[in-house]
């Protein structure tokens, strides 16, 4: 079953949502969504992503933050 | 942990870096220039050792950050790439320098042509910096006041940079234009225009994200930073025009700007979340102090014929916008910039397989906090010497050089760290291919 995966890294300083992402990224399953929060767009991550072969929906929320969604592109 | 950025990807650490390493050197210069000149500096903001010092604060050291920091901030904050950043920092930095170098000797009166020469290198190679980060930004979707925020400040670097070419050339006896207007407006849009719009455009980002803020209130992400240069260009052309009626009106506006961000950044700050502030914390709240008080000197001088009449007062502003802003924020964002951009390639460095150590361990905290409470005493002194240049300005001079100097010992002090786990991680990279 396809599960999601949420972290909230609104409230975090940097490097710690980049460093929770990625670590959730290794053990993400190929048919899981991982989900995550944050204050603003998150251009390294994006980099980090397609450099590792992922691929990632973002929206924008009304109060300035983004909902990143990150799944592994299937090859 | 996966690689974080891939090697064609990663802005140079060589790019930042080398403007960050040399800021505090021009800071350590005018503290020897102040050893130098003595109490005769401080006789007026027009002295030509006043003017070397003034230009070796913020066409040296603070220009050197703010292009050190746009090569990092561009990419990370509005996604766009500077094509060939080590070939472009290479160039910029090494004219920006010499050209500062030549500045301040040609306002000495020495050697001869040194003027005219500074003004073609910090002219060229500013206006090569202003096309390699006007064509990143070019396309790049205006999605953030942050974003917008950047473009206007790149505006305002090349207002300043085009009206210190024509005062260059007016001072040099090809133009005729007014110096004292021009230079005032030069001042403004230095300042104000590409200085504080491109600070309030990272505060944005940086004050939240590392001081454990609320987001900066609407209005003033919405507004500031596109209200700011309108507010500037009507007060140039009054003053270019000597409007009077309306000048003092547009200056009290523009004086209005800097205690919008001032005092929008006080009132984050008191709601931060963290217990104790931290080095960076300390250095903003000193800043932001600074500003408001240099806007009150203003105020006071304006309408006080008394104050208005001591020529102390513009020094006692100069130190307070120069030292107690400026440089604050300046070193309070490297104590952040340094170790953030250190992590992130050792990070990258490791490939997955090695994590790179902890943020805080690249500056030691006790270094950077000692080091804040030199700067705290320099400027102190600074603000003495300029009231008081017989008693205070060989102190004020040894204590900007001391606080500077050990400024730039913890910048290398980061490198050293670098190196050496950089050393580690390569002595480990065998094994990590054939595991």
């Amino acid at each position: 079953m396809a599960a999601e995966v949420v972290i909230d890294a609104r409230a975090l300083e940097p490097p710690e949502p980049l460093l929770r992402t990625m670590e959730a990224l290794e053990h993400l399953d190929s048919d899981s969504t991982l989900v995550v929060l944050l204050p603003r767009e998150p251009y390294p991550l994006y980099r980090a992503l397609a450099v590792n072969g992922f691929g990632w929906q973002t929206e924008c929320r009304p109060d300035g933050s983004v909902e990143v969604r990150i799944r592994r592109q299937s090859t | 942990m996966q690689a974080l950025l891939s090697f064609e990807q990663a802005p140079p650490l060589s790019a930042p870096l080398r403007f960050f390493l040399s800021a505090p050197l021009f800071a350590v210069l005018a503290g020897l220039l102040l050893l130098w000149s003595g109490p005769e500096l401080f006789a007026s903001r027009w002295t030509p050792a006043a003017l070397a010092l003034t230009h070796l604060i913020s066409a040296g050291f603070m220009l050197q950050v703010m292009i050190g920091a746009l090569f990092q901030i561009l990419p990370v904050v509005a996604g766009a790439n500077l094509a060939r950043p080590r070939l472009v920092a290479k160039l910029v930095h090494s004219t920006t320098v010499l050209g500062t170098l030549l500045l301040a000797a040609g306002f000495l009166g020495r050697p001869p042509l040194a003027f005219e020469l500074a003004v073609f290198f910090l002219a060229g190679g500013l206006a090569l910096f202003v096309v390699a980060a006007g064509r990143a930004l070019y396309g790049v979707p205006s999605t953030s006041p942050t974003i917008r925020g950047l473009k206007l400040a790149l505006f305002g670097l090349a207002v300043t940079v085009l009206i210190g070419a024509l005062l260059a050339a007016t001072i040099g006896g090809w133009l005729a234009l007014p110096v004292v207007k021009m230079t005032s407006v030069h001042f403004g849009w230095g300042f104000v225009g590409w200085g504080v719009v491109l600070l309030a455009a990272v505060a944005l980002v940086v004050v939240p994200m590392f001081q454990m803020t609320p987001p900066y209130p609407p209005w003033f992400s919405r507004h500031f930073c596109r209200a700011t240069p309108i507010v500037l260009s009507v007060w140039s052309i009054a003053e270019m025009a000597d409007h009077q009626a309306s000048l003092a009106w547009l200056s009290g506006a523009v004086v209005l700007v800097a205690v919008a961000f001032a005092g929008a950044t006080l009132s984050l700050q008191r709601r931060s979340k963290r217990a104790r502030f931290d080095a960076t914390q300390r250095l903003w709240c000193v800043a932001m102090l600074c500003v408001l008080a240099a806007c009150l000197l203003w105020l006071l001088a304006a309408v006080l014929p008394g104050l208005a009449e001591w020529p102390q007062w513009p020094l006692l502003f100069g130190v307070l916008i120069l030292s107690g802003g400026f440089m604050s924020v300046m070193i309070g964002m490297l104590y952040k910039i340094v170790p953030f951009l250190i992590w992130l390639h050792l990070q990258n460095l490791g490939g997955g397989r090695v994590m790179a150590p902890n943020m805080n361990k690249v500056i030691a905290g006790q270094r950077i906090d000692r080091q804040t409470l030199a700067h705290f005493a320099s400027l102190a002194l600074l603000l003495a010497a300029s009231a008081w240049p017989e008693w205070f300005t060989y102190p004020a001079g040894i204590a900007l050089l001391m606080a500077n100097a050990w400024l730039l010992l913890n910048l290398l002090a980061a490198v050293a760290f670098y190196r050496q786990q950089r050393s580690k991680i390569e002595a480990l990279r065998p094994a990590m291919v054939s595991g």
